[in-house]
């Protein structure tokens, strides 16, 4: 994983604690980038768009989680992973963009 | 995330500027998106026709309606012109300067026409996905959901839910059957107030209906006969989930509607998709 992709990783660990938080799931909850939003960590349909208004606050215009989602199908959005946002956001960084993407690998 | 006051409601709202053509006109059309009941909030909205409508050029505004999402849930008031006045308060806040294009799914179609019919000098078009004014006969449909879905903690129905949405619908579904308990919805929604055959056909904002041919939550000869001028598209092979299955076919009619219908774009910059 290099290191824009760990950082960005990071990033939305953050924010997904803070949602679950709301929860009061238990804090133990392993965020890597397999983790699926809806089924492993049971967030809402509306918590994605509350999660990309942070990464999008953070990390400015040019990541549009809307624009990404819209892309996927269905059955896609349902199994969406933790990786997949992490992937799309680092993509759209000028800074990173151009190297090579890291294989989906496990965090921690 | 933006939360705007409007009608004592704390509103969630998003909204997305026009974006694509550079130098495109000063004053892009507003589409405002309205979800439905229940599960449903802006997200089914945001993932599917949010952005690709407003990188159309189209500014989108989205919200999450009293009660739903991460918008305030008050324990009473959710008669449908209470949702009416939530509108027209969020379009206040907003400062909208022209008439906009209310797109609603489901009960937020409903809202949609009743609004229409209360402000029809801020409406410039309405399209209404699985969705229908709210009549007499809506009215005893919703009851008759609402009756059902108050249920949904028993586990045969949950089940079922599960059988058909999977089991992240299942936990959405428990989840709203939870909130409708929590609050005076399943009673205040169906009160309407309801709309008179005479109040639906004094709606002269350009009507589109789009609808899920294999669903039955709206009836498609009345929505015919009560709204004989409007457009009824059906949509082979859908259910009530139309919005959520199939956004591309709805996006595709979406778009031409909205450039047909806007009173200040110019007939030559309609795209077709």
């Amino acid at each position: 994983m290099n290191s824009g992709t760990a950082e960005v990783l990071r990033e939305l660990q953050g924010i997904v604690e803070t949602l679950l938080g709301e929860y009061e799931v238990g804090e133990d909850i392993e965020i890597t980038m397999d983790t699926t939003l809806y089924e492993d960590l049971q967030l809402e349909s509306i918590d994605l768009v509350v999660l990309a208004g942070h990464l999008e606050a953070r990390y400015g215009s040019q990541v549009n989680i809307a624009e990404f989602v819209a892309t996927l199908e269905l059955d896609e959005l349902i199994e969406l992973t933790v990786g997949q946002l992490v992937h799309y956001v680092v993509g759209r960084l000028p800074e990173t963009r151009g190297l090579e993407p890291s294989a989906p690998e496990t965090a921690r | 995330m933006a939360h705007i006051l409007a009608n004592g409601i704390e509103t969630h709202v998003i909204r997305m500027p026009a974006g694509g053509v550079p130098g495109a006109e000063a004053q892009p059309p507003t589409v405002v998106l309205i979800h439905g009941l229940g599960p449903d909030n802006l997200a089914s909205f945001y993932v599917t026709l949010a952005a690709p409508v407003s990188s159309s050029g189209i500014e989108v505004i989205a919200y999450d309606l009293r009660g739903h999402g991460r918008s305030s849930r008050p324990h009473t008031g959710y008669r449908v012109s209470d949702f009416v006045a939530d509108l027209e308060g969020l379009l206040d806040a907003l400062d909208m300067p022209r008439p906009v294009h209310l797109v609603g799914n489901s009960f937020g179609g409903t809202v949609a026409f009743s609004y229409a019919l209360a402000h029809p000098e801020r409406v410039a078009s309405l399209v209404l996905i699985e969705s229908e004014p709210a009549t007499e006969p809506w009215s005893r449909r919703m009851s008759t959901r609402f009756e059902r879905f108050g249920q949904l903690e028993h586990p045969d129905e949950i089940d079922q839910v599960t059988a058909h949405l999977g089991r992240y619908g299942a936990r959405a579904a428990k989840g709203a059957s939870r909130a409708l308990r929590a609050t005076t919805m399943a009673r205040d929604i169906p009160r309407g107030p309801l709309l008179s055959r005479e109040q639906v056909q004094s709606v002269r904002s350009p009507i589109m209906v789009i609808l899920g041919g294999e669903s039955r939550f709206v009836d498609r000869a009345e929505v015919a006969s009560l709204l004989p001028h409007c457009r009824i598209v059906v949509v082979p092979g859908h259910r009530h989930r139309l919005l959520v299955e199939a956004p591309r076919l709805v996006l595709d009619l979406l778009l031409p509607w909205i450039a047909e219908h806007d009173p200040a774009r110019p007939e030559t910059e309609v795209t077709r998709v």
